[in-house]
């Protein structure tokens, strides 16, 4: 008797958690559109970054970004017979999680390509079950250079590596904002440790001089006693190789104990949010492209994201997740125009769409997108921003 | 290195260690009566700010509240009560379903009940309200004071002010009240205490609504001194005040608070002096030593050997 | 407990191979060998690959078994050794491989045999962790070696974030240029077990070796449960003084808990670099070692197929829960966005379900025997006999003493 209750309470628990799960959704279950794509050929783009966990807001924002380009082209892939959709996996910013997401892309033989990963550390090791499975994987956001260095043919991505960029705040630094030294920090990820590294690699080349190079721990939300360590320096900037969470919290604890040092670091302090935590005045940061309001396609592109997810903000890497959905989506219509849209999902068809990439010269919302032989995005072009007036704008 | 900066550090130690400390409090409480690790604490501290914050906005559309300084005074004093009685009722709401059910089971059954909580309720926070950090609003100034060259925001004395009172206040209530007699008469002996006439169950939800107010008292605090919070910015803080209450000697309140500025202390001059990166490491090592020269932590009273 | 010795009978037993045992177990073993082979037949490759992490981590649940279970050592910094063996294993592994290449009668096979060379490597380097983890701390009991491991743990894994000379930082293993090399005999199993449109992968030759290395991981925790040793620890777990009167060193029983523990971590952790060909210190985190403590308790202390079980759920069910949420048997009545958002849910039903699950099996799902009878010696309504007994008992003897 106790032992039926007890398992009948389980069961019950069951339901009601499987009920608040799908209830979340289900106003709107029927509005899918279904039945139009009988006779289409069904085929994917693998959109894979963290859903969940301490970046999932950029992680959500690269979900937003392909899934746009995805419902942008929606119309012309229909004249070409085929419907395309997202199979859409959380990688939790884990390496392990992430290699598991990947098997579960290509597990689907529809998958012809991904868009994957955030995190370097992600991208490095599912880069090879792409590689196994013959997929093309372009990432959107992973900058550390291992990733194309590890001789995979299917391995692009569209944003620029830490090299390109941490030499170029080096420069710009001693250049353009005539700072003689500086403090480097990074938050031990893989991505902030490589652009910490060359920028203070080039900042020295320069003539810089590096007062202090310390590393912080993510999560961590007191960076007071480093702060009292970087006042006593008295150093002329400091160079932040991270995301804007722990960012905003330094450049706040800085200004709060009264430091006059601006803050500067990579394209992960390049968002509203970094400006929101802490993120003050005349604090710069880089990123990979033009301006998205200079750029012939950047109107466009904020149009619609306007239009598909009212009240949202576009993140960091909405637009590469974007264009590297769209060099795949691309690379898809030059092989079903070549080959005809049944043989997209065969083995040959994929590694067609390899090569197409290869071959990508695409005018994207972040510029000109093309790759070197390695996989690198040739669009090396940087911009420095600056906090100004609540908001960051190019230096002019 | 100037004196200056050794006494800055030592500022920037015992507010950290402030905010540690007001988290051990609910640690070393709840371990004290259940002897319990309640990893789901470190939820109750995000819960706090969560709740802290929520009240702020709401409430800071009432013109009344924001346009004279009592008005603003009485707006904080709000958000923490709501912080606080919220999470103290969350507290209860966790004890009486994931760990009194489990109050006769094997030791490490309530520990994983916890760790079942803190993940339920740090994913619903990332869920429901969002995955981003999420401005904090402080409304009046913080006003900075020199102090023999050392930078002192009102802000800190407030933290380390508030943490002290509190450790007064339940330190007296625990020793003199008669409530807190049958809180450390349960902790003894749980039978025993119940055979005296007291109501077991209530003085445990009741240690379930005060540890876990005082957490949420802690995060607004952090909230208003760090100026953001996200939905895991428990997690580290939990460990950290984890380690507090142990390096005092878990059960003890004095000690938790002694560890609480202890461990900040040593944060704050390990980052200061030697380095960021291994803060943590030297944090850790000090609570090894610690341990291996007084196995029952500073105050804690020396294990007594079962026979 | 004075019916010790009849329990020990039951357990004997029990240990009988009776028809219905012999069945379960050939079921067992079809299930474990063939599920993989039709996963991979059918091109599902994802759960080949969840199999396989399945098996990773039933082998870190049965090596925390032994410190938790058996000794009753609690022990939040496991991942302490599963991260030092993969460390040891792809560092040490760099040097064995130059000296491999330098022997002219390996030829090309040359780095296939680092991986084997590496695995009684970090077998030891998680022991060695685990004597320095376990000397200092053998005064500590319950919640203060908890945390002390804890801290041990994380001073692990910030040591290997920090020290990037040696351990690449956190862009990890290999650094560009550098390799780990598959092991030898994966290409042959390739070859030799792929027919036709059947392709033995990679993944598939893993996860045989990891369920081998579980298999031996077993029989030689089996052994130990019923070996002097094994003794030692349940009579230290239920009471060190009373163990350390009847001639048991504590000092050497705990020592062992702790590097035999250990050495399991250590031999999951290099098994994982290889197969996987890529480490970094973010893979040995806190949580993790939550994790597999988690497993343990939830399948069972100081139970083999508990620990097993365990694993199975915890390291699973959540990457399950995301596979079943894609599945188009669903798709009749979730949407895709519905389902995708069961994906991101799975954390959230994964803790309310643990909090279920303890509230209904406070002891585990299959807790050992010889463990269940300790912690619930008799039933309650035994208990409430004897206590009525007892109460009588000595209100009886009270009586005559008023007279005194």
């Amino acid at each position: 008797m106790v032992k039926s209750k007890r398992l009948f309470t389980l069961i019950a628990v069951l339901v009601l958690l499987a009920m608040v799960v799908t209830g979340c959704g289900s106003e709107d279950a029927d509005s899918g559109d279904s039945a139009s794509t009988s006779d289409l050929v069904e085929i994917k783009i693998g959109v894979s970054s963290p859903f969940t966990g301490d970046v999932a807001a950029l992680g959500l924002g690269i979900k937003n970004g392909a899934l746009l380009a995805i419902s942008d082209s929606a119309d012309e892939l229909a004249d070409l017979g085929i419907d395309l959709s997202a199979f859409a996996v959380d990688d939790a910013a884990d390496p392990k999680t992430g290699v598991n997401a990947a098997n579960q892309m290509i597990s689907d033989s529809e998958v012809v390509g991904v868009v994957a990963h955030l995190n370097s550390g992600v991208s490095i090791p599912t880069s090879a079950v792409y590689n196994e499975a013959g997929i093309v994987q372009v990432s959107p956001a992973s900058t550390n250079p291992q990733l194309t260095e590890q001789g995979f043919k299917n391995v692009f991505r569209v944003c620029t590596i830490d090299t390109v960029q941490g030499s170029y705040a080096g420069t710009f630094a001693y250049n353009e904002l005539g700072a003689m030294t500086a403090v480097v920090l990074d938050d031990s990820t893989p991505y902030g440790e490589g652009l910490a590294a060359e920028f203070a690699k080039q900042f020295e080349a320069e003539g810089g001089e590096i007062l202090l190079s310390e590393k912080i721990q993510l999560k961590d939300q007191d960076f007071k006693a480093l702060v009292t360590k970087m006042e006593a320096l008295n150093p002329d900037m400091i160079y932040f190789g991270g995301m804007y969470t722990e960012a905003g919290l330094v450049s706040r604890q800085a200004k709060e104990a009264g430091m006059t040092a601006p803050i500067m670091g990579g394209d992960g302090l390049y968002t509203q949010q970094f400006i929101e935590i802490g993120g003050d005045e005349g604090d710069y940061s880089t990123s990979v492209g033009l301006p998205l309001n200079e750029q012939p396609k950047g109107q466009d592109f904020i149009a619609s994201f306007e239009a598909a997810y009212p009240g949202e903000t576009i993140e960091a890497y909405d637009t590469y997740a974007y264009d590297a959905a769209m060099v795949i989506i691309e690379a898809i219509k030059a092989v079903a125009a070549d080959m005809g849209a049944d043989e997209l999902t065969s083995v040959a068809g994929k590694q067609a769409i390899i090569e197409a990439v290869a071959a990508t010269d695409y005018a994207g919302v972040t510029g000109a997108v093309s790759f070197d032989e390695k996989g690198d995005t040739l669009n090396k072009a940087i911009t420095p921003y600056v906090v100004e007036g609540g908001a960051w704008v190019p230096v002019k | 290195m100037s004196m200056e900066i050794i006494g800055q550090q030592m500022v920037n130690g015992i507010t950290l260690g402030g905010l540690y400390a007001l988290i051990a409090l609910g640690y070393t409480l709840v371990y004290g009566i259940l002897l319990l690790i309640n990893f789901a604490h470190s939820e109750m501290f995000m819960t706090g700010a969560y709740v802290g914050y929520f009240t702020l906005i709401g409430l800071s559309k009432i013109d009344f509240f924001t346009s004279s300084n009592v008005g603003l005074l009485l707006l904080y004093v709000l958000a923490f009560l709501a912080g606080m009685i919220v999470t103290g009722l969350l507290g209860m709401l966790t004890e009486r379903f994931a760990y009194r059910p489990l109050r006769n089971a094997p030791r490490l059954a309530p520990l994983i009940s916890a760790i079942g909580v803190s993940l339920f309720l740090q994913n619903a926070a990332l869920l429901w309200i969002s995955s981003r950090s999420i401005p904090f609003p402080i409304l009046f100034e913080i006003r900075q004071d020199d102090i023999a060259g050392v930078n002192v925001s009102s802000m800190q004395i407030l933290i380390v002010g508030t943490t002290i009172l509190l450790l007064l206040v339940l330190d007296t209530f625990v020793s003199k009240t008669r409530v807190g007699k049958a809180m450390r008469a349960v902790s003894q002996d749980r039978e025993a205490a119940g055979l005296m006439g007291v109501n077991i169950n209530y003085i445990i939800a009741l240690t379930f609504f005060i540890g876990p107010a005082l957490g949420g008292a802690a995060g607004i605090f952090s909230g208003m001194y760090y100026g953001s919070i996200k939905y895991n910015m428990g997690f580290i803080p939990g460990i950290k005040s984890f380690t507090a209450a142990v390096i005092g000697g878990i059960g003890n309140l004095r000690g938790a608070m002694l560890g609480g500025f202890t461990l900040g202390m040593i944060e704050a001059l390990a980052a200061g002096f030697i380095s960021t990166g291994y803060k943590d490491v030297i944090a850790f090592a000090i609570l090894i030593l610690v341990l291996v020269f007084k196995p029952g932590g500073l105050l804690g009273e020396s294990v007594v050997e079962k026979v | 407990m004075g019916g010790s010795k009849m329990e020990l009978r039951t357990e004997l037993d029990t240990g009988k191979w009776t028809t219905k045992r012999i069945v379960s177990y050939v079921l067992l073993a079809l299930v474990v060998v063939g599920l993989p082979i039709y996963f991979q037949s059918v091109g599902n490759m994802f759960m080949v690959r969840i199999a396989g992490v399945i098996g990773i981590y039933v082998l870190l649940s049965l090596g925390l078994n032994i410190v938790v279970g058996y000794a009753g050592l609690l022990d939040l910094g496991y991942v302490a050794f599963y991260g030092m063996g993969a460390y040891a294993g792809v560092l040490f592994g760099f040097v064995v491989q130059d000296w491999l290449r330098s022997l002219s009668f390996l030829g090309d096979k040359a780095d296939g045999f680092t991986f084997w060379l590496m695995l009684p490597v970090a077998a030891l380097a998680g022991a060695i962790t685990g004597l320095a983890l376990g000397t200092p701390v053998l005064r500590l009991r319950g919640d203060y070696l908890a945390i002390v491991t804890l801290g041990f743990g994380e001073i692990v894994r910030i040591f290997l974030t920090n020290y990037s000379k040696l351990t690449g930082g956190a862009a990890g293993l290999p650094r560009v240029g550098e390799s780990i090399p598959a092991a030898a005999g994966q290409q042959w199993a390739i070859d030799t077990f792929s027919m036709g449109d059947f392709v033995f992968t990679k993944n598939l030759f893993w996860y045989y070796l990891i369920v081998l290395l579980c298999l031996f991981a077993v029989f030689v925790i089996r052994r130990l449960d019923d070996s002097r040793l094994g003794r030692s620890w349940v009579a230290m777990r239920e009471d060190e003084v009373a163990a350390a009167s009847v001639g048991i060193s504590i000092t050497k029983t705990k020592l062992w808990a702790f590097s035999l523990g250990a050495m399991w971590g250590g031999i999951a952790g290099v098994t994982y670099a290889y197969w996987i060909g890529f480490i970094s210190p973010e893979s040995f985190n806190f949580m993790e070692s939550v994790l597999i403590c988690c497993m343990i308790v939830l399948g069972g202390m100081g139970s083999i197929r508990g620990a097993v079980l365990g694993a199975v759920i915890i390291a699973g069910l959540p990457e399950i829960i995301r596979w079943l949420a894609t599945l188009d048997i669903f798709s009749g009545f979730i949407t895709p966005e519905q389902a995708s958002l069961l994906g991101d849910y799975r954390f959230l039903i994964f803790g309310g379900l643990m909090v279920v699950m303890m509230a209904l099996r406070p002891q585990g799902i299959l807790p050992s025997k010889r463990r269940a009878r300790e912690l619930h010696p008799i039933d309650e309504s035994i208990k409430e006999h004897e206590d009525q007994q007892i109460w009588e008992a000595e209100h009886n003897t009270n009586t005559p003493n008023h007279d005194l």
